[in-house]
């Protein structure tokens, strides 16, 4: 997957194109506008991340330029500014998300992965991964050959993270794909859920599938795949 | 841009000086001229009648002379000229006399008048009405023609008389009356014009002294008022809505000022630490576990910090009308649900029961930011009560407005302390300020968004619960 950042503040810009790669991407990073729209319409990037504010053309100009070059992949804003206007603005020009600094790395991460995979899903009709296993159809989890009594919250929180294994979720994200809860809560409401998700359906059982990733969020995956 | 372009399609309107002193001086020297125009229209009628009745004498004798000579119409011109010398000559009154076929029978002088005879429609006696107005060798003259008497060498028809007076004594007269009228009119006007126009100025003294007390107003002398009762009436409403907008602006300045304080308070803290921490732990050579645990320390910190920019942004831009918010219908009772299945989990552990009591019909708001203050409401709520309590959330409809209540069972607030609980950063007990309970902003947040939907918030406590009550009003239908 090649991704192309557009940034020109010097440690932003280094240090997403850092995560990015550690996190397995290939990454061009740019710092102004004019190398953007000429990296971004000559090679061939799965998503482009633009900051808006940007040297030689701004961001919209970035995006207006791609979409000019029929480039059509997905490209993701990155602002300082939290302006409605904004954000009607870029999505009008063809943006398909849009993230205000400061923003933690893990939700940058979780939002380029969702945009990656738009569109390539086939709904499956059961998730499954290890001895645990979750039938989408008929609302229910097994572990070992063992009914799992869930919740109706439980049971999406579950499948949200099977869906998304093997990637760090963070608390924001969870509460708000999960309980439709699009602001930073001051408690620890995410925490107790897991734990009590974490109760019915990794205790008791080996191996342990939810991983608190200490500051950034949780993770859903076998041990030794990590 | 935008202020130009409005400034350039929409004129100024004139000076109200200038408005004033147009207005008025038009209206005084068209009373002027009024006044000027009917003098002299009277005097000029008050002359035509003293030449009428000097005329309609000399008619008078005439007429007794053409009845005295009928039948002899050869002495006629010598009576009619014995019976008018007595009146013309002297006066400047003149006398034509010809018979009905035209032939001259007498004329006092010849001044060239005779052509008017036949000019002019005769008529039987003399009347100001129908006096005309002759100019003939340089002098000016008024007078008619009439039938009189019997002509017998024309088959008794009417003699044909023009009488005339010269108006030259009137005309001078009047000349020099029209001058004098007329200079003292556009003197009077004049004066009229200056006097209107110092009088206004004066009148607007009291707003210029205003405009000179407001100039002074700087931010940092907010607390100047302007004293309505010093001023006309007209402006006494003037000075007080500005004293009212300045009690807005100071109290907002005063707001803000503390907000800066504030802020930079709360930020000192976290910088503090993270400053701390980060130079404490280069002085050392550590193990990779060590610096892991403190860019763990450091990063709670940043998220912080973060936390309470966003919601210090979230609050600037709802207090300034820059977060509108959305008109749609929000069914409150599905929203409560929707928070106690999120905050369920976390209460449970907690020991707290929530509760909903009482329905209400849906209210017209912005979903997102309502669901925000009841949240934060709750999780207050829920954060400050004691194991095995609970939080009750009361739905009550009222006529016009719809009320919510959180309650829940808690130590005594004074009363001092109950309505500054909506503050920024404020905390009531100051030794529990970092015990994870945000950066002091939620209630902030609850009153800023209740406030842009045109409610009211209060806190209250009594009989062992503490109660945040918020009113919606109900606003019509939803966009």
């Amino acid at each position: 997957m090649r991704i192309l950042v557009v940034e020109d503040e010097p440690k932003t810009g280094d240090y997403l194109k850092k995560g990015l790669v550690e996190a397995g991407f290939v990454v061009d990073l740019c710092r102004n506008g004019i190398d953007g729209i000429h990296l971004g319409s000559t090679a061939s990037y799965d998503l482009v991340v633009l900051d808006v504010m940007l040297p030689g053309a701004d961001g919209w100009a970035v995006l207006a330029a791609l979409r000019q070059a029929g480039q059509e992949m997905p490209v993701m804003f990155l602002t300082a500014r939290d302006q409605v206007e904004d954000r009607v603005k870029g999505l009008e020009l063809g943006a398909d998300d849009y993230l205000v600094k400061p923003f933690a790395f893990s939700e940058f991460l979780a939002r380029i992965r969702t945009l990656l995979r738009r569109g390539k899903t086939v709904e499956p009709e059961q998730l499954s991964l290890a001895d645990l296993s979750l039938d989408l159809l008929k609302r229910r989890a097994t572990r070992a050959g063992k009914r799992i009594d869930l919740t109706a919250k439980e049971f999406a929180l579950l499948e949200l993270l099977m869906r998304r294994h093997g990637e760090v979720l963070p608390r924001s994200l969870i509460a708000s794909q999960v309980w439709d809860m699009n602001f930073d809560s001051d408690t620890n409401v995410i925490d107790v859920a897991i734990r009590r998700l974490r109760a019915k359906i990794d205790d008791g059982f080996a191996p342990k599938l939810i991983h608190t990733i200490r500051g950034m969020g949780y993770l859903f995956d076998e041990p030794e795949q990590r | 841009m935008s202020r130009n372009s409005a400034e350039t399609t929409m004129r100024r309107p004139a000076s109200l000086a200038l408005r004033l002193t147009v207005s008025l001086g038009v209206l005084i020297s068209l009373a002027f001229l009024a006044f000027g125009w009917l003098i002299q229209r009277s005097i000029e009628n008050h002359f035509k009648e003293l030449d009428a009745a000097e005329l309609a004498v000399l008619v008078h004798s005439t007429q007794d002379a053409l009845l005295e000579c009928r039948g002899n119409v050869a002495a006629l011109p010598m009576t009619v000229k014995r019976l008018a010398e007595a009146s013309v000559g002297h006066h400047g009154i003149f006398l034509h006399v010809a018979g009905a076929d035209g032939r001259p029978v007498f004329s006092s002088a010849d001044i060239g008048l005779s052509a008017q005879l036949h000019a002019v429609a005769p008529v039987d006696q003399i009347d100001p009405a129908t006096l005309q107005t002759w100019r003939a060798a340089g002098h000016h003259y008024r007078g008619t023609v009439l039938k009189l008497g019997m002509d017998p060498a024309a088959a008794d028809r009417p003699f044909l008389v023009l009488v005339a007076k010269s108006m030259d004594m009137h005309m001078s007269y009047l000349a020099g009356f029209h001058q004098a009228l007329w200079l003292t009119a556009l003197g009077s006007i004049l004066i009229a014009f200056v006097v209107v126009w110092w009088v206004v100025q004066r009148g607007h003294a009291p707003l210029r002294r205003i405009t000179a007390e407001i100039r002074q107003t700087t931010s940092d002398r907010l607390n100047v008022r302007l004293s309505p009762g010093t001023v006309p009436i007209e402006l006494a409403e003037l000075a007080a809505s500005f004293n009212e907008m300045l009690e807005r602006i100071e109290e907002s300045f005063g707001r803000l000022a503390n907000f800066s304080a504030d802020i930079a308070h709360e930020l000192r803290t976290p910088i503090t630490n993270l400053m701390t921490q980060t130079q404490v732990a280069l002085s050392n050579a550590r193990s990779i576990e060590e610096y892991r645990e403190i860019l763990y320390s450091n990063l709670e910190e940043y998220e912080r910090m973060a936390q309470m920019v966003g919601d210090m942004l979230f609050l600037a831009k709802t207090d300034n009308g820059q977060l509108k918010p959305s008109n749609t219908r929000v069914d409150l009772t599905q929203e409560i649900q929707e928070l106690f299945e999120y905050f369920e989990a976390w209460a449970e552990e907690r020991g707290v029961h929530l509760a909903l009591a009482g329905t209400a019909p849906a209210v017209t708001g912005d979903r997102l930011m309502l669901r925000r203050a009841i949240s934060n409401l709750l999780s207050n709520a829920i954060r400050h009560t004691a194991h095995g309590n609970a939080v009750t959330v009361r739905l009550t409809a009222h006529g016009d407005y719809t009320s919510l209540t959180v309650e829940n069972p808690g130590d005594e607030i004074p009363t001092a302390h109950l309505p500054r609980l909506f503050d920024r950063f404020y905390r009531p007990d100051p030794s529990r300020q970092r015990d994870g309970d945000g950066a002091g902003l939620g209630l902030s947040i609850v009153k800023s968004i209740i406030t842009a939907h045109g409610g009211t918030v209060e806190a209250s406590w009594s009989d062992g619960s503490v109660r945040f009550r918020l009113t919606l009003p109900n606003r019509g239908t939803p966009d």
